[in-house]
């Protein structure tokens, strides 16, 4: 029998992938739930998302609500929903506490009260990343994570606290949890749709515009792509698998590169282009923590702007550059039908010149 | 080969100063004058209309006659006047508005080194210019001095000076830097006192010679820690070996920073004068040495680094080492 999918967060950059991946590859009827505070926004973004998906119309209903209402999800019958994949969260870094809690943590907290009203529920699916684990070191395994933290942000924060809301006080659901690592590119190939801090920073560097970075060489950078994550959460959001595990959606820290490796890559691929080289732009230097925070507060206030909101685009995540984890995936490793780690020289490799060619996005 | 050192620093600073507040007041800064507080900043000076580059580039060598008296005798025996300006129209002391009614280049061609020869009765010296260096001319010429010194045996001292005004009008800050209008002078010759010059590193990346305030900053930390090390290496130290660093007066906590990474300690950063003298274009590293001499910090035997950042790009760095007078 056909089974309805609720996926929250449905128009974002991992709902929408894990969305077309659904529709793809199983006959699933989708419930896609959109954040929207009025029925015009809904209009527009329904408009759009309906454009996206022409030859599925009949697989598709769109609902659209907001984490801060008191029932965000009213508008959803939850007697015919089968299984939820809830996408939806505000991710970035700098993300202030109120809206952190009040979407990741309390607006989980409402689809997991919505999921214990769904009669037939098969499976909750919890998008969570990576960084719950906060400024933890060593060995991170695909088990519950202290909520004490400490963290570095409010954004591993609030989605370590919703992990434990969901352990502690929804527990008997059958949940899955992804914790997702840092999307570098869409695809092998390097092409970029989705741009982060990752993407900034490395767009700081190429114009010269900073010259020291927080963190230690020798810290392992966990990125992934964006197909790779949906593969790996529509496969195992339907897939007959154990319920009540935690996966790790990243690689391996031997499948991963080193911060001051990363960044000789990039400049590998920097060099290639005549201005840059023209420009002699030095590799970073890299500081300690409290410099970079000496910096980044002395930028405030002075005339120039580019930098200063840069930097503060990559201050919420400059603790983690510090700590050296190495995440287990044996659990991913086992459910996902073809687990493969790309080469992460070559992911580098391919969107870092993905970034030069197009010069950030704006020449595609 | 034999020894050169570098003596009698001096300085002259603009007859008019402000506090960052009233230059923020009076619409010459480009941030918030608070931001400039909170990196050091506290006062600049600046000419009046009727005071030219020329007239500061006379102060500092009365200050270098008033400071160290022996100079009186010294000084008439220049064999050459090393003149550094940073901003090209400094090198002129005639008056461009007597070209645009005569269209005689003369009045383009006025140059301050002559001037200042006559004026001081440095009778047997000739003169050279160095004006492409922004503001690590004063650095350069003192490396240009030790050069023609070693290359020349007839010569015997090097009068290094340099001195700029910014054009009435002008905002007062570059590279968020409070700017002061100033002159300084040093004297670069074979005699055993002062500070005995141990090398010097220069850099230029001309490709940014465009740069904007953000890109300069940019470029700042990575450019400034290879200049430093690349001289420690070529001088055959690390940075710790150093046990002071004598930089531009720039943002304090830009050196906090570099400090860091060049893991030097930053209570060894001599820059007395940000607060009174803020960035005095090329003149800060002898404006801040002459002070710390007058405190006493610097002992015989002490290695200092003189670094400078400037337009063009350029940064250039001297080591010198304090001897025994």
């Amino acid at each position: 029998m056909t089974e309805t999918i609720l996926v929250t967060g449905a128009d974002g950059y991992i709902g929408s992938l894990v969305c077309d991946r659904l529709l793809r590859d199983t006959d699933a009827h989708l419930l896609l739930w959109v954040r929207a505070q009025d029925a015009d926004e809904f209009r527009a973004k329904q408009d759009k998302i309906l454009q996206q998906r022409a030859g599925m119309l009949d697989r598709i209903s769109l609902h659209h609500g907001n984490l801060y209402a008191e029932e965000p999800f009213a508008g959803v019958d939850a007697g015919v929903i089968d299984r939820i994949i809830h996408t939806a969260a505000v991710t970035a870094f700098n993300v202030e506490a109120e809206v952190a809690d009040a979407v990741n943590r309390e607006g989980t907290r409402k689809m997991l009260a919505f999921a214990r009203r769904c009669p037939q529920l098969k499976r909750f699916c919890y998008v969570s990343t990576a960084y719950a684990a906060g400024l933890a070191s060593g060995d991170i395994l695909e088990q519950p994570l202290p909520a004490a933290g400490p963290f570095a942000n409010h954004y591993e924060r609030s989605k370590c606290e919703a992990e434990a809301i969901l352990l502690s006080e929804y527990g008997d659901l059958p949940w899955h949890i992804y914790r997702v690592a840092t999307v570098i590119a869409h695809n092998d190939a390097g092409d970029v749709t989705q741009y982060n801090v990752f993407h900034n920073t490395m767009r700081l560097l190429f114009y010269g515009l900073i010259s020291t970075l927080p963190g230690v060489e020798e810290t392992p950078i966990y990125l992934v792509t964006g197909e790779f994550v949906a593969d790996a959460i529509a496969e195992l959001g339907v897939k007959a698998v154990a319920e009540r595990q935690i996966f790790h959606v990243c690689h391996r820290r031997e499948e991963s590169l080193p911060l001051g490796h990363l960044v000789d890559t990039c400049f590998k691929v920097f060099s290639t282009d005549e201005g840059f080289r023209k420009r002699r732009v030095l590799r970073p230097l890299f500081t300690e923590f409290e410099p970079f925070e000496m910096l980044a507060n002395e930028l405030r206030g002075l005339s120039g702007q580019v930098v200063s909101q840069a930097v503060e685009s990559i201050r919420p995540f400059a603790r983690q550059l510090f700590v050296t984890k190495a995440f287990q995936n044996d659990n991913l490793r086992a459910a996902l039908s073809h687990y493969r780690a790309p080469d992460p020289e070559q992911m580098t490799l391919n969107t870092v010149r993905y970034l030069v060619q197009t010069k950030w996005g704006r020449e595609i | 080969m034999s020894d050169i050192y570098l003596n009698f620093p001096a300085f002259r600073l603009g007859a008019l100063q402000r506090s960052v507040q009233q230059a923020e007041q009076d619409g010459v800064l480009f941030s918030a004058a608070s931001a400039l507080a909170d990196a050091g900043f506290g006062r600049h000076h600046h000419c009046s209309e009727a005071e030219s580059a020329y007239d500061l580039a006379k102060g500092t060598l009365d200050d270098m006659l008033t400071s160290y008296p022996e100079t009186r005798d010294l000084l008439p025996r220049t064999d050459l006047i090393l003149y550094v300006n940073c901003l090209p129209l400094n090198g002129n002391t005639g008056d461009v508005r007597q070209f645009d009614s005569s269209r005689d280049v003369k009045h383009l061609m006025d140059f301050p080194a002559s001037r200042l020869q006559a004026d001081f009765g440095m009778d047997q010296s000739y003169v050279m210019g160095i004006a492409q260096q922004a503001c690590t001319g004063m650095l350069g010429s003192i490396r240009v001095a030790n050069a023609m010194l070693h290359a020349e045996s007839d010569l015997q001292q090097v009068l290094c000076i340099t001195a700029d005004r910014f054009p009435p009008g002008a905002v007062y800050e570059q590279a968020y830097n409070l700017i002061s209008d100033g002159g300084a002078a040093c004297i670069v010759s074979r005699e055993p006192r002062g500070y005995r010059f141990l090398g010097a590193h220069h850099i230029t990346n001309g490709a940014m010679a465009a740069a904007n305030d953000e890109e300069t900053a940019g470029f700042y930390f990575s450019y400034s820690h290879r200049m430093i090390t690349d001289l420690c290496r070529k001088a055959g130290i690390t940075p710790q070996d150093v046990q002071w660093i004598v930089p531009q007066n720039t943002n304090q906590k830009a050196w906090r920073i570099l400090a860091s990474v060049l893991r030097f300690d930053f209570d060894r950063i001599l820059m007395p004068t940000i607060g009174t003298a803020g960035h005095c274009i090329s003149g800060d590293n002898i404006i801040n040495l002459k002070t710390v001499q007058e405190q006493n910090r610097i002992q015989p035997g002490d290695k200092i680094l003189l670094p400078m950042a400037g337009f063009g790009l350029n940064w250039s760095c001297i080591l010198l080492e304090k001897v025994a007078d």
